[in-house]
């Protein structure tokens, strides 16, 4: 189901500049509206929205996050087949494989290239086949709770 | 709608530059999956009978495989479908990389060109947008270059397929090319997308794939890559090992049945290279244009080949999308290019064994220059071995040749021969179109030393060592294809322990019962065809389904990405009719297909006088009757009966 844009929206464009899909369109300080044909439901939208207009393809309104605190992926390396699914999944094309294996090995393994352009929608975690890459609140709140643990 | 298929095609015309979207529905999805059996269907119904391929009327599509982005493995592989201007009749080639999941992503199965551009133009396609781009910079680029223009402008992410120069040329062996080396290669469509003066297509959609049951599509490649990861101690053996086994299966008189697994430690070890020097050894490749044995290329020669040492040229392993196992690789190369994707097999042995060339250095040298050409390796190589024996027995002089020496292992002048290939000039011009019709050119007995089926040249598997090689080469609706159907490869599917009513090998046997001709071999045959048409439509990747049809579990992906309860032998009807499809489709353009038999050399008519193969001659003749007959098709033309169209639902 299509994400959607209630009236509260005020038409800022942030969801539109984000969105991966060209789902969004709409003039500037107008109701925005998302096409539901090329929405793929990655959420980034509802996650950027100050009005919190967006609703999920649930119906249930999404909360505005600060982008630094947007879950990212965590890749295992040791489970990882190198299959490059989570490559192709990601939609705005932040993952990369290697050019090198790793010590040893002789695989390529997938990392996060362009963290800024992540955009926490967790399709690379949901398709892996081997559950190698988790989401996770970027290192600043990570640090946060190592500095407490050490406490 | 979560059916594992997008459930719509885009048409490109390109002589009046419009696009149309169509909806296709799901009995077509049910009947002929996607990937090979869409584009059959597509193609059967739409390309009028007696269509020149390489006029207006000829359509050439791109199409993505049904599990291709469903969460299963091994399932990237896409489809390039045409009417062959090599063949003259159905043309398709297979190739891997990232391509058939970005078909996907932009939100079609399948894309089809029809019409001849005015042009050189390429396609973009992206969220919806579809443009038909000016290509006039990129027309005279290689596929690399072109690739890697196209990926600046684009990003990394966008799905890139491009022609090389040899494609711009119509050269009737190009393919078409992706990943920078990818090739989907063979029934040389790489001409029909060069003459359409389409010069790449470039897809950068990220519309989603949705599946029926995603969970139980994890809990099945799961328990698959349980198998895929089965420690073998093989991988432990050098290279030389492997080819001492081939020593020892070239002269053993008793033959064990192979398991799959065996096949895929050698490729996740090595890699297609890894059979090399077991190949040769054991009879499986053929040299000097199939005219010499194992005994003209012995260990001393084919040392140089020994897959060790191209592992050691490996910087990383190459996967294809969605593939656990990691055949290909990326190697460091001396001299103009720094890169190239590792030589697979068959160019080793069509550019190395089949001209007698013992230098590796060359290999991959003409490897990269025929992938950035995108020209097929396997043509080459044997349109150049074919020339070679020409000049050996003076029906090409050096005059004929530009002064090129074209002797047996002359590799300096086999490179020079393949760039005047790549480039059309002199010999070259005449050469690139592959060896029947550069032999229909020279005349003079040429036709002689041809070795082809229906027009292309075979794969670098001799029939004469597995008679299933024979069968598929002469009676495929793509002639000469290699990856379709084999003794060893019906041992390898083991489809006897999912489909009932298949017939299971004995685990040892005596080499000369394989080639006796018995209703067995027909069967065995008839349903390798069915499966491997059944898993192109799939997209799944044959060195994956090596590994056993109870590992790699094709029909269950297939029922929980769709929803659909088909049971095994239902799939396997569905690639009859797939295959089926194809054959009415060169029956419709007029190919007889007793003139789609293998050259008689590689028959073995006359038969070897040494070397593992001696004294071995197929009868491809019987063999083909018995085929023809396990689909209903006429025993003695080939041609589909009207009740079994009519059962499979043909039109």
């Amino acid at each position: 189901m299509s994400y959607t844009i209630t009236e509260k929206c005020n038409g800022c464009g942030a969801c539109m500049r984000l969105c991966p899909a060209d789902a969004i369109s709409g003039e500037k300080k107008n109701l925005h509206t998302i096409n539901a044909d090329l929405c793929i439901e990655c959420g980034a939208c509802g996650r950027v929205c100050p009005q919190a207009s967006i609703l999920d393809g649930n119906g249930i309104a999404c909360t505005m996050i600060k982008r630094s605190e947007w879950s990212k992926p965590e890749i295992t390396v040791e489970t990882c087949i190198a299959c490059g699914i989570c490559v192709d999944a990601c939609p705005v094309g932040c993952l990369a494989m290697s050019e090198r294996p790793r010590n040893k090995g002789v695989d390529a393994f997938p990392y996060l290239k362009n963290a800024k352009a992540c955009i926490g929608c967790g399709f690379c975690c949901q398709e892996c086949p081997t559950d190698a890459i988790i989401m996770n609140k970027p290192e600043k709140t990570e640090a946060t709770t190592k500095a407490k643990e050490s406490a | 709608m979560s059916k594992a298929y997008m459930g719509k095609i885009l048409m490109v015309d390109l002589s009046s530059q419009t696009m149309n979207e169509e909806t296709i529905p799901d009995r077509v999805y049910e009947q002929y999956l996607s990937g090979m059996g869409l584009g059959a269907y597509i193609l059967y119904n739409r390309i009028p009978a007696g269509a020149d391929p390489l006029g207006p009327d000829n359509i050439l599509g791109f199409c993505s495989g049904l599990l291709t982005g469903t969460g299963s493995l091994f399932s990237g592989r896409w489809t390039l479908v045409g009417k062959s201007p090599l063949t003259g009749g159905w043309g398709d080639a297979n190739c891997g990389g990232t391509f058939s999941p970005a078909i996907k992503h932009s939100g079609y199965d399948a894309i089809f060109f029809k019409g001849i551009s005015p042009k050189p133009v390429y396609l973009y396609v992206k969220n919806g947008k579809t443009l038909l781009k000016d290509a006039s910079d990129l027309w005279g680029m290689d596929a690399v270059e072109t690739e890697e223009k196209l990926k600046k402008q684009y990003g990394e992410k966008a799905g890139v397929a491009v022609i090389g120069p040899a494609g711009e040329k119509v050269s009737l062996i190009s393919g078409v090319c992706t990943d920078k080396g990818r090739i989907a290669a063979r029934s040389g469509l790489g001409a029909v997308m060069g003459v359409k003066k389409l010069k790449a297509v470039v897809l950068d959609g990220v519309q989603r794939i949705q599946v029926q049951d995603p969970k139980e599509m994890k809990s099945l490649s799961l328990k698959c890559i349980k198998w895929t990861n089965f420690p073998m101690p093989l991988s432990l053996l050098p290279g030389v090992g492997l080819a001492l086994m081939g020593t020892f299966m070239g002269t053993t008189p008793v033959m064990f049945a192979q398991d799959g697994l065996l096949y895929k430690t050698i490729l996740r070890t090595w890699g297609t290279g890894g059979m090399n020097q077991m190949s040769v050894e054991m009879g499986d490749s053929p040299l000097k244009n199939w005219d010499g044995s194992s005994k003209d290329f012995p260990l001393g020669k084919s040392k140089t080949i020994n897959p060790d040492i191209i592992r050691k040229a490996e910087i990383v392993k190459y996967h294809c999308y969605s593939c656990p196992l990691g055949c290909g690789g990326i190697c460091a190369t001396k001299g103009k290019y720094s890169h190239t994707h590792k030589p697979e097999y068959e160019s080793i042995l069509a550019l190395g064994g089949l001209c007698m060339n013992e230098d590796l250095d060359s290999v991959f040298y003409l490897n990269e220059l025929l992938n950035r050409a995108g020209m097929d390796t396997i043509s080459a190589g044997a349109t150049a071995a074919f020339a070679i024996e020409c000049y050996e027995k003076g029906i090409l002089t050096k005059e004929d040749t530009d002064g090129l020496e074209l002797k047996w292992g002359n590799a300096e002048d086999v490179v020079a021969l393949i760039r005047k290939m790549v480039n059309r000039e002199g010999i070259g011009d005449i050469l690139a179109d592959g060896s029947k019709v550069a032999a229909a050119k020279i005349g003079r007995g040429a036709e002689e030393c041809t070795v082809h089926a229906g027009g292309q040249e075979p794969a670098m598997h001799d029939g004469r060592n597995d008679p299933g090689f024979n069968v598929h080469y002469s009676v495929e609706p793509t002639p000469g294809r290699h990856t379709i159907g084999a003794h060893l490869y019906y041992e390898m599917f083991q489809l006897w322990k999912r489909v009932k009513g298949l017939p299971r090998p004995s685990l040892l046997f005596m080499k000369g019962s394989k080639y006796k001709v018995n209703k067995e071999k027909a069967q065995a045959s008839a349903a390798c065809s069915k499966f491997m048409s059944m898993g192109n439509g799939a997209g799944m990747c044959m060195f994956g389904l090596f590994i056993g049809a109870k590992r790699v579990p094709t029909f269950d992906w297939l029922n929980a990405a769709t929803g659909w309860k088909f049971t095994p032998e239902e799939y396997m009807t569905t690639g009859e009719r797939i295959q089926t499809l194809k054959q009415a489709f060169n029956v419709k353009h007029g190919i007889k297909p007793k003139n789609n038999f293998i050259s008689r050399r590689a028959q073995g008519h006359p038969p070897q006088k040494e070397g593992a193969n001696r004294g071995r001659s197929v009868d491809v003749e019987k063999l083909a009757a018995d085929y023809w007959e396990q689909f209903g098709w006429d025993r003695t033309t080939g041609i589909p009966k009207e009740e079994t169209l009519k059962r499979l639902g043909i039109e």
